[in-house]
């Protein structure tokens, strides 16, 4: 009975979190099936047609496109460069391999918007154009330190002794790296790499100093959007991105 | 499960001595330097005066009255929060950690949110609240919560949620059970169990989520300019405004705010290791 | 078949093995002994190349592969914990191994079933080393180090872990083994009862040096060094120094420890410190549990190291009893008593030994 007393008195937080986790995310979906012509909640009937229109708007499809091209490259880029660093760090005896770990979590702690103009400013000034090769650059500063993270974690329970083991039953060190020690890290890599991509995706802050002509992105799009006026197909159009984004996650969670 | 065998010659002997793991932290660490910290110190290279005036120039005028409002309001925005994100996501880590029947299911829906775009999740609670929104239509008004500092904290604890659930609840879960079983036999009741037990032993979930919650707060660009109106603005948004008509100034900006978060993850990193703590993700 | 000279290895300031040299005879299953931090495990790693020695030579087959990479040693080595590949079946766990040693003896897939069979694993190949229990994981590992008929096989601790029933089964395993497969074996292990079990031949380390060496049964018996009497086995131990003949009572040797117990060592002349003795050698006597009887009558008795004692504990082991005494002066003894001798715990006996039984060092 007390146990059961207790249990309710977290109803009313608990309640709040979720409505405050999900409800965003549920109305997004919802209003993307109304049959008015403003993002609204559909008393009077669905329909699919914002989701017709997504698939005509050039505009749309341009920026999927482009982030599906920035999401690739960076995620690649962060991914190659998180778990080098990874390896680095956690293999070698150095001085100040904390602080150095912290250092490699900076671009989280600095805003995006710092972390945008200063590689515009930065890149302008060596001659990087602006369009894919910064935006790539940008999105993979931003997640480096995620699959790092990742992979990090992963290689500090890793048993060195399977490495050993490998040795003495005759492989040479590459032939340890490639058939025990990455089979064996890479789940934690592609989960590092799948996150990098979602985050990539998803990413407006430090994206809009960065695009180039033709290289608007899908958040910035439709960050357009809401300021300019509301239309269902931004409804539509995150609703895909949700459901893009968790099926990489799921794929990820199944790797790993 | 295929194997592969490489024979040594495949790599010259002069290669494969070099590639040691320091190598790697140096591929790395030029990397970030190039592409990170070399733009970040090329701002503070912009944000000098070298013409007429004084060097520091810039930073006068960033430290303008009117500036330094918006710094302050950016760290009130942050400190509140992060202190409602902290009591919420506590008792939701604790809840899912030790009350749930169904921990997992709970965990997943916390985590389900840090997949959507950020900028999704914003839309999402502005279509709550907006004229076709399901609040207004319900009850006539949106409580003052859209174009308000109201919005801005709201929609900014709905974003961090997941970042304070998720360490709490690692360092909930890493008590040994027998411990809280340990102080119940021992005659503490529940509170007292959860003071003098529970409360100490997940104190590195805390320090985590504060650190966690309180950056991306303070940093935020999206809330204030999708939930916020334009007496809302935050730091992020004023050096993203400036920088259109003064690199300089907006540089400078950039220097101070980064300056002043970079000295609180210092502190923070006095009594609780940072890269541990962000490990907990 | 290994032979190891002078070998040294030291971390920063700290002496790990300290100019260590043994050899192994074709064939002979050799144990390292001793506690845990005396850099037996230091010097298997550096015979296995795994750890770079600071000194010493390591031979393997009569060449010195001291400078060979690890790879190129052919070795068979098994882990604590197994170090099972968590990514390969068991049986790609042994291919493994055939193929990065280039294994040409037999096709690699017959060799594998036939190894996977004599550590009965015929019908766990496809299993994941996470599906298969903690005995089997051993005999896996066991299986993968041998597959590929290395030179000689070098264990690390393999029973780590597993509970008491289990180790001694599996004791029994890897001996038998062992024999089947003929191969040199180095074995180290903290466990006294393990080593002196399986082994050949002990080789007793302390604080990285070897301290002695041979057959179980001679370390038992004669133990050369304070440690290894200690170390193997359990004893009674008094200490004390050699008394003159004159002094003793009874004329021949005696010893008297801390409070004044007359130990009588036969043809030695031992005194007590205590009664300022001539002789200064400080001298520790041991005796064996099973060389000392327990008799349930008390006031000690006429025979010769015939003592009072009060009983403190007592263990049932079930065909006997292993029953621990405090002597007047406060020594305690450790004994094996017949079950038949009907004692319990604040019981006054009398405990005798012969004073052939005594180790005297």
């Amino acid at each position: 009975m007390r146990a059961r007393l207790e249990r309710l008195g977290f109803i009313p937080p608990l309640v709040v979190v979720f409505t405050l986790l999900l409800l965003p995310v549920v109305i997004v979906v919802v209003t993307s099936l109304t049959t008015q012509q403003s993002p609204a909640i559909p008393y009077d009937g669905l329909t699919l047609e914002w989701y017709v229109e997504l698939t005509q708007d050039r505009q749309i499809v341009s920026a999927i496109q482009t982030s599906v091209v920035v999401g690739v490259f960076a995620s690649v880029l962060a991914g190659i460069m998180g778990t080098v660093t990874a390896f680095g760090l956690v293999r070698s005896e150095i001085r100040f391999k904390e602080s150095l770990a912290t250092v490699m979590l900076l671009p989280i702690m600095i805003s995006p918007v710092i972390i945008g103009i200063a590689i515009l400013r930065f890149g302008s000034s060596i001659g990087v154009p602006t369009g894919y090769p910064m935006i790539i650059l940008a999105h993979s500063v931003l997640t480096f330190p995620f699959v790092f993270l990742i992979v990090r974690a992963r290689l500090l329970t890793f048993d060195a002794r399977l490495e050993d083991a490998s040795r003495t039953l005759g492989a040479n060190g590459l032939e340890t790296a490639f058939n025990v020690t990455l089979p064996i890290v890479a789940p934690s890599i592609v989960a590092g790499m799948l996150l990098a991509f979602v985050i990539s995706f998803g990413e407006f802050t430090a994206t809009q100093f960065l695009t180039g002509v033709g290289t608007d992105t899908v958040p910035i799009y439709i960050y357009t959007q809401i300021q300019t006026g509301l239309s269902p197909v931004i409804s539509a159009l995150a609703t895909a991105l949700v459901a893009l984004m968790i099926v990489t996650s799921y794929l990820g969670d199944r790797i790993t | 499960m295929r194997t592969v065998k490489i024979s040594d010659s495949f790599l010259p002997s002069s290669v494969r001595k070099r590639v040691t793991p320091r190598t790697l932290v140096g591929i790395g660490v030029l990397w970030l330097t190039l592409c990170f910290i070399v733009p970040i110190v090329f701002l503070l290279y912009e944000s000098l005066n070298f013409g007429e005036g004084h060097l520091l120039a810039n930073y006068e005028q960033a430290l303008a009255w009117t500036y330094i409002n918006v710094l302050g309001r950016t760290f009130v925005y942050a400190l509140v929060t992060t202190i409602l994100t902290l009591i919420l996501g506590y008792l939701t880590a604790y809840y899912i950690a030790f009350k749930s029947s169904r921990p997992m299911v709970l965990l997943a829906l916390v985590l389900l949110p840090l997949w959507v775009a950020i900028i999704i999740r914003f839309f999402g609670v502005r279509l709550f609240f907006l004229q076709s929104g399901p609040v207004q239509q319900l009850f006539g008004t949106d409580f003052g919560i859209l174009f308000s500092r109201n919005g801005v904290v709201l929609g900014l604890i709905s974003a961090l949620l997941p970042f304070a659930v998720l360490p709490m609840y690692n360092s909930l879960r890493a008590i040994d059970d027998d411990l809280i079983n340990a102080s119940r036999t021992l005659g503490a009741g529940q509170f007292q169990t959860l003071r003098s037990v529970i409360l100490p032993l997940s104190f590195s979930g805390i320090v985590a989520a504060t650190l966690f919650v309180f950056i991306l707060a303070a940093g935020s660009y999206l809330a204030p300019s999708i939930m916020g109106g334009p007496a809302n603005n935050m730091m992020a948004n004023i050096i993203a405004d400036t920088q259109s008509y003064s690199i300089p100034l907006a540089s400078a900006m950039a220097v101070v705010f980064t300056g002043l978060l970079l000295i609180l993850v210092g502190l923070f990193n006095h009594f609780a290791n940072v890269s541990e703590v962000l490990g907990d993700l | 078949m290994l032979e190891v000279t002078g070998l040294t290895k030291t971390y920063g300031s700290l002496l790990a093995v300290d100019d260590l040299s043994f050899k192994l005879e074709q064939g002979e299953f050799a144990t390292l002994l001793g506690p845990s931090g005396c850099g037996k495990s230091t010097t298997l790693h550096a015979i296995a190349g795994l750890r770079e020695a600071t000194a010493g030579t390591v031979y393997l087959r009569g060449e010195d592969v001291t400078d060979v990479p690890t790879n190129e040693r052919n070795i068979g080595f098994v882990f604590q914990h197994s170090a099972l590949f968590p990514h390969m079946t068991a049986k790609e766990n042994i291919t493994y191994g055939l193929k990065m040693q280039e294994f040409t003896g037999r096709d690699h897939d017959e060799q594998a079933e036939h190894f996977l069979e004599m550590v009965e694993l015929g019908d766990h190949g496809d299993h994941k080393p996470t599906e298969l229990s903690g005995g089997q994981q051993r005999r896996l590992s066991l299986a993968r180090a041998l597959a590929y008929e290395p030179d000689i096989l070098l264990l690390d601790e393999p029973l780590t872990g597993l509970d008491r029933v289990l180790r001694e089964t599996m004791r029994n395993e890897i001996k038998k083994i062992q024999r089947e497969v003929d191969v040199t074996t180095l074995h180290v292990t903290h466990d006294q009862a393990e080593a002196l079990s399986m082994s050949d031949r002990v080789i007793v380390m302390n604080d990285g040096q070897k301290e002695q060496e041979g057959p179980a049964k001679e370390l038992y018996r004669n133990p050369q060094t304070e440690f290894v009497a200690e170390f193997v086995g359990k004893s009674t131990k008094f200490t004390g120094t050699a008394a003159s003949p004159s002094a003793g009572g009874d004329g021949d040797g005696q010893v008297v420890a801390a409070n004044a117990t007359a130990v009588n060592v036969g043809d030695l002349q031992i005194h007590a410190a205590a009664a300022g003795g001539a002789a200064d050698e400080r001298l520790s006597l041991y005796v064996r549990p099973e060389e000392i009887d327990v008799h349930e009558t008390p006031g000690g008795g006429d025979a010769v190291n015939s003592f009072s004692a009060t009983v403190n504990h007592i263990e049932y082991l079930g065909h006997r009893n292993e029953i621990e005494a405090t002597l007047e002066d406060g020594t305690n003894v450790t004994a094996y008593g017949d079950a038949a001798v009907d004692v319990e715990i604040g019981d006054e006996v009398t405990i005798q030994f012969d004073p052939e039984d005594v180790i005297v060092l």
